[in-house]
C-alpha cells in the first residue's frame, strides 16, 4: 500500500512524455534517423553505432499535473495540495515513461546499387502507460461517504507496461532524384507484458430510505480483465533464475510479434521536402506464460438481517457470496496485441548552402550542405483511450561541419511551452549526440509534466 | 571568427543547462505528513418483525407472556484486515428503529471471537414503543461509537450475536418494528 502511494505521488508529473522524438526526426546527420523514418535520406556509407551506447532514451511525463502540484514548499498541508491535485486530474490524464537502449546498430550502402542503404540491429524498449484512476483514488483518499448515489467507475483502471527486445532490419532506397522509400522489419521478443483496458461495470453506494437497509452497495456489470504475460513463472523464481529466464526472453524466447515500419521522403525541389513514416504497424502473439485474470458479475450488499427468528440455517457469509456472485477466473488463453502505433510527417526547407567555394567542410564529392532549414512536424501515438498528439516547428543549424543542432518548439497534450535541442557532435568518423526538450523546465524539474533525453555514440563514414 | 564563438558560448551554455537542472522549492520531507484520510459507510445489520413473531395470533389476548426474546448468531468480521484495524480511527455504528408496536423493545448485540469467547462489552438500547398498527412509527435512533480502545478489544471478532427482547405480549398487540443500521469506518493512514 505504501509502496503503491509513494509510486503514484512520485511518479505523478515527475515526467512526461510519449515516444516523440522531434529532434531526432528527420535529422539526417545521424543514422539513428533511420529508426524514426525508414525511408530518411542517407548521406553517409556505412554507420556503426558503439554496441550499448549508441543510442538510449527515456521519455517520462504525466498529463495533468506535476511534482510541484504536491510537494511545493509554500506552507500549505500536503494533504490538502493533494486533494486539489486530485479534483484536478481526470481519467484521461495518465502517466508514461518511455525507454530505449541499442545494443546494436549497424548499416552499410549496398555494392551492388548504391542507391540501397542496408540497417539493421536489436535494441531494448520499456514502455508504460498508466492512466490516472480517477475514480477509485477518489474511493482511497476520501471514501464514499461524500459520493453516495455515485458511481464509481472500473472503466477508470486502464493502462499497460511492456518490455521486450526488437531485431530489426530495414531497407532505404533511393528510388528518383525526388523520392527515398523505406521500410524496416521488427521481430519483437516480449520479456514481460501486462496491460488491463476496456473494462466495464461500476460500484455505486446508493441511499435506499425505502428499503431494507440504509444503503445498497451494488456492483453492476462489473467486467474487469488484466492481461499478463511473463509473469506467471517469474513468481516462483529467485535471482540469478529471473535473470537468465529474462535474457533467455530477450533472445527470441520470449512472445514473438512482427511488425513493419515505412516511410518516405519526398523532394519537391532541391530545397523542400515532405516525409512521413509509420512506426510499429505490428502485433505480438501471447501464447507463452500467460495468465489473464478476469472477473464478472453483480452484487448487491446491504448488511446483515440479524436477528432473525427461526435462524436455523447457515449464516450469511458476505465474502462467500461476493466470490459467488463475481468469480475471479484465471485464464491462460493466447491473446494479441497491436504494438502502439506512431506516425510521423514533416515539411522542411532548407537554405543558406555552404558553397563559397573555399570550404573544406563537407566530404569531397558530395553536394555542399544547407546549413539552415526550418518546418513543421507532425507526431501521433496510438494509446489504449486515444491517440496522444504533438505539432513542433523546427529550425536545424549546421554551425560547423562538426557541430549540428536543432531547435524545436512543441506544442503536445502536456504543454504548450515545450523546447527541445539537439547537438550532434561529428568530429573525423566519430559521432556522439545528445537531446532533450522541454528546456524552459529545466531550471526546475519539479514543475516539468515531461522530460525527453536521447544521447548515443556512433561512428560514421 | 566572432560570431562562432557566440555560438560555441551558446552551445557551451545548452549543454550546462542540461547538467544545472535541478529540483526548487519543493520539500519532499513532507511525505511524513500525508495522511489518508477516507471515511467509508457500510451496511450494518438490518431486521424486521411483525406481532406475529413474538407470539401466535391465536393466542387467547388475555394470556400475557412476560417476555419473548429473539436471538442470533451470525459469522461477522467488524474489523476485515489488520490493516483497517492498524488504521482505523474511529467506528460510528448507527441504528435507526422505526416501531408501530406499543411496547418498548430492547437491542443487545456484542461480538465473540473464534472460540465463542464474549469480546468487548454487550451494547444495548431501546427502541421506543409505537402507536399501534397505521400509525406513523415513532423512530428511534442510537449511535455507538467505538474508539482506538475498543476497535483494539474487538480486532479479534468473528462473530456477531444479537437479541431483541419484549416483555408483556399478548396477540392483541399489532404493528412492524424495524431495524436498520450503518457502519461509519473513519480511516487515519499515515505513510
Amino acid at each position: 500500500m505504501r509502496v503503491f502511494v509513494f509510486l503514484l505521488i512520485g511518479l505523478w508529473g515527475c515526467f512526461v512524455y510519449s515516444q516523440n522524438k522531434e529532434t531526432l526526426y528527420d535529422f539526417v546527420d545521424l543514422p539513428q534517423s533511420l529508426m524514426l523514418n525508414p525511408g530518411a535520406e542517407v548521406n553517409f556509407d556505412y554507420h556503426a553505432g558503439v554496441p550499448f551506447l549508441s543510442h538510449f532514451h527515456l521519455n517520462a511525463g504525466l498529463r495533468g499535473g506535476s511534482l510541484y502540484d504536491i510537494f511545493a514548499d509554500d506552507g500549505r498541508d500536503i494533504n490538502d495540495k493533494i486533494e486539489t491535485t486530485l479534483n484536478k486530474l481526470t481519467s484521461n490524464d495518465y502517466l508514461t515513461t518511455t525507454q530505449q537502449l541499442e545494443f546494436v546498430n549497424l548499416g552499410w550502402k549496398s555494392k551492388k546499387n548504391n542507391k540501397i542503404y542496408f540497417s539493421g540491429g536489436i535494441y531494448q524498449e520499456l514502455d508504460v502507460i498508466g492512466y490516472f484512476p480517477k475514480d477509485f483514488a477518489v474511493l482511497a483518499y476520501q471514501g464514499n461517504q461524500e459520493f453516495l448515489n455515485r458511481p464509481f467507475r472500473f472503466s477508470n483502471i486502464s493502462g499497460s507496461s511492456e518490455l521486450l527486445t526488437v531485431y530489426h532490419f530495414g531497407y532505404n532506397k533511393k528510388v528518383n532524384k525526388k523520392l527515398i522509400f523505406g521500410a524496416r522489419a521488427k521481430l519483437y521478443s516480449s520479456i514481460f507484458h501486462v496491460r488491463s483496458a476496456r473494462n466495464r461495470g461500476t460500484f455505486t453506494t446508493i441511499e435506499t430510505p425505502q428499503g431494507d437497509n440504509i444503503y445498497q452497495h451494488i456492483i453492476s456489470n462489473a467486467d474487469v480483465t488484466v492481461r499478463t504475460s511473463g509473469y506467471t513463472s517469474l513468481k516462483e523464481l529467485e535471482g540469478k533464475e529471473v535473470v537468465n529466464k529474462l535474457v533467455g526472453r530477450a533472445l527470441l524466447g520470449g512472445n514473438l510479434g512482427l511488425g513493419i515500419d515505412l516511410g518516405f521522403t519526398h523532394k519537391v525541389n532541391e530545397q523542400l521536402s515532405i516525409t512521413g513514416s509509420a512506426n510499429d504497424l505490428g502485433l505480438i502473439l501471447y501464447s507463452k506464460d500467460v495468465e489473464t485474470y478476469k472477473a464478472q458479475g453483480n452484487y448487491v450488499f446491504e448488511g446483515f438481517e440479524t436477528p432473525i427468528q427461526f435462524s436455523g440455517e447457515d449464516s450469511q457469509n458476505f465474502l462467500d457470496e461476493l466470490e459467488e456472485a463475481i468469480p475471479l477466473d484465471t485464464l491462460s488463453k493466447a491473446y494479441i496485441t497491436m504494438r502502439p502505433l506512431k506516425l510521423n510527417g514533416s515539411i522542411k526547407y532548407s537554405f543558406n548552402r555552404y558553397d563559397d567555394g573555399t570550404c573544406d567542410c563537407y566530404i569531397e564529392g558530395e553536394q555542399p550542405p544547407y546549413m539552415d532549414a526550418f518546418g513543421v512536424q507532425l507526431f501521433t501515438q496510438f494509446r489504449p483511450k486515444r491517440p496522444q498528439y504533438a505539432a513542433s516547428l523546427f529550425y536545424y543549424k549546421r554551425l560547423f561541419n562538426f557541430l549540428r543542432t536543432k531547435l524545436t518548439y512543441t506544442i503536445d497534450d502536456y504543454s504548450y511551452y515545450n523546447v527541445g535541442f539537439l547537438l550532434s557532435t561529428h568530429i573525423k568518423k566519430i559521432n556522439f549526440y545528445i537531446s532533450a526538450n522541454n528546456l524552459l523546465e529545466y531550471p526546475n524539474l519539479a514543475k516539468a509534466r515531461g522530460i525527453s533525453l536521447q544521447f548515443g555514440f556512433n561512428v560514421i563514414m | 571568427m566572432k560570431t562562432k564563438k557566440t555560438h560555441v558560448l551558446l552551445c557551451a551554455l545548452g549543454i550546462l543547462i542540461q547538467f544545472i537542472s535541478c529540483v526548487k522549492d519543493v520539500d519532499f520531507d513532507q511525505v511524513e505528513d500525508i495522511a489518508l484520510t477516507p471515511v467509508y459507510e457500510v451496511d450494518f445489520v438490518y431486521s424486521k418483525f411483525d406481532t406475529n413473531e413474538f407470539i401466535d395470533p391465536d393466542l387467547d389476548p388475555a394470556i400475557s407472556i412476560p417476555e419473548v426474546i429473539i436471538s442470533d448468531t451470525l459469522n461477522y468480521d467488524l474489523l476485515g484486515t489488520d490493516f483497517v484495524v492498524d488504521n482505523l480511527e474511529r467506528v460510528e455504528l448507527t441504528f435507526e428503529f422505526k416501531n408501530t408496536i406499543q411496547r418498548d423493545f430492547e437491542f443487545d448485540f456484542g461480538f465473540l471471537d473464534e472460540n465463542n469467547q464474549r469480546i468487548g462489552p454487550l451494547y444495548s438500547m431501546i427502541a421506543e414503543s409505537g402507536n399501534g398498527e397505521g400509525t406513523d412509527p415513532v423512530i428511534t435512533t442510537e449511535v455507538i461509537v467505538l474508539d482506538t480502545n475498543a476497535i483494539n478489544i474487538l480486532s479479534n471478532a468473528a462473530k456477531l450475536v444479537s437479541s431483541i427482547q419484549v416483555q408483556n405480549v399478548n396477540s392483541s398487540l399489532d404493528g412492524i418494528l424495524e431495524l436498520r443500521s450503518k457502519g461509519t469506518y473513519f480511516i487515519n493512514y499515515e505513510l
